[in-house]
């Protein structure tokens, strides 16, 4: 899978913030909304997975970083929903030419970012179940320092400034966005869920759930399955 | 719009252990009650913990609250099979 990955940036806030770009010469490209916290972390292999593999079906991708996470300068302690909606408007302004968007778990919280949007949603998860996870991390390792706290306690916590969870600072907006956040109605959308889940889905892919796993893994069975209903969705 | 069924408790359980340890589903139907977890399988940190009890309160459809948890909940399979079937019957 030798293809050509190029690192550039968009500009958001005076920050210049990492995009990763693949297959720019294609006559379709997409942007791809990673999932958020330690599950962006995880899932990583299998997003640029999946760009390798559109780039074989002629298909571009746009990766973005968002502020305040990876490498990026912005204080991660300012970063929200809403900062992350505003950045990645910004990216699609300077680098997305269709309205093509694939967004993966969280991700698909922040991906109504432009007009009439033609979305692609894997596995979307609720802001609050990002937040529950996050919490029972904190709580199992002060407990594990011999400290008692609850999830009540932590929202007061960030209520009153700020609160660490899993080493991910989040504001009291931060924490309070998150908390209510659900996929946005949209018009256009093909939903892409895993075997197994009850819900209704346009789709159901066989595959792992590599957001729940310890260490950042691949599962290219899929990846590939992700990228042949992506490229069957947008030719149609 | 394709079709699934609703998982048993007990299935639920054996497909997030499934995710979690990057097991197939052979390996974990030999998951016996007996089987040890917490302490005996290094990928069940406490933030794999904190993710296996999300994934299970969205596909169970149930909530767990902070003093449900504790360390005998993890010592075994069936402890945990257990757990999830009380869950789910209230």
């Amino acid at each position: 899978m030798n293809v050509e990955l190029e690192h550039a940036s968009y500009q958001f806030e005076g920050y210049d913030e990492l995009c990763l770009k693949s297959g720019q010469n294609h006559a379709h490209s997409i942007l791809l909304i990673p999932p958020l916290f330690d599950e962006m972390n995880r899932m990583r292999m299998m997003l640029v997975d999946v760009m390798r593999m559109l780039d074989r079906k002629a298909i571009g991708c746009i990766l973005p970083d968002l502020p305040g996470t990876n490498e990026s300068l912005f204080p991660s302690e300012k970063a929200n929903l809403t900062v992350w909606k505003q950045a990645l408007s910004q990216c699609c302004d300077q680098h997305l030419e269709g309205r093509h968007i694939v967004s993966f778990r969280g991700g698909c919280l922040i991906d109504m970012i432009i007009d009439k949007p033609i979305l692609w949603r894997f596995a979307p998860v609720n802001g609050n179940s990002l937040l529950r996870t996050m919490m029972r991390a904190r709580i199992a390792s002060d407990k594990e320092a011999g400290q008692n706290v609850t999830m009540d306690q932590l929202a007061n916590e960030a209520d009153a400034a700020m609160v660490n969870l899993a080493g991910n600072l989040l504001s009291g907006q931060a924490f309070a966005e998150l908390g209510d956040a659900v996929p946005a109605d949209a018009q256009s959308t093909r939903l892409a869920l895993l075997q197994g889940r009850s819900q209704p889905a346009d789709i159901h892919l066989a595959g792992s759930a590599l957001w729940l796993r310890a260490e950042p893994e691949r599962d290219l069975v899929l990846s590939q399955a992700v990228a042949d209903d992506i490229a069957d969705w947008i030719s149609a | 719009m394709s079709e699934n069924t609703e998982l048993t408790p007990e299935q639920a359980v054996r497909a997030v252990m499934q995710d979690i340890l990057g097991l197939d589903a052979d390996q974990v139907a030999a998951f016996t009650a007996e089987t040890e977890l917490f302490g005996a399988l290094p990928e069940l940190d406490s933030m794999a913990v904190a993710g296996l009890l999300t994934e299970l309160e969205d596909r169970l459809d149930i909530m767990i609250e902070d003093d449900e948890v504790d360390g005998e909940l993890f010592e075994t399979f069936g402890n945990l099979v257990a757990f999830a079937e009380m869950k789910a019957a209230e």
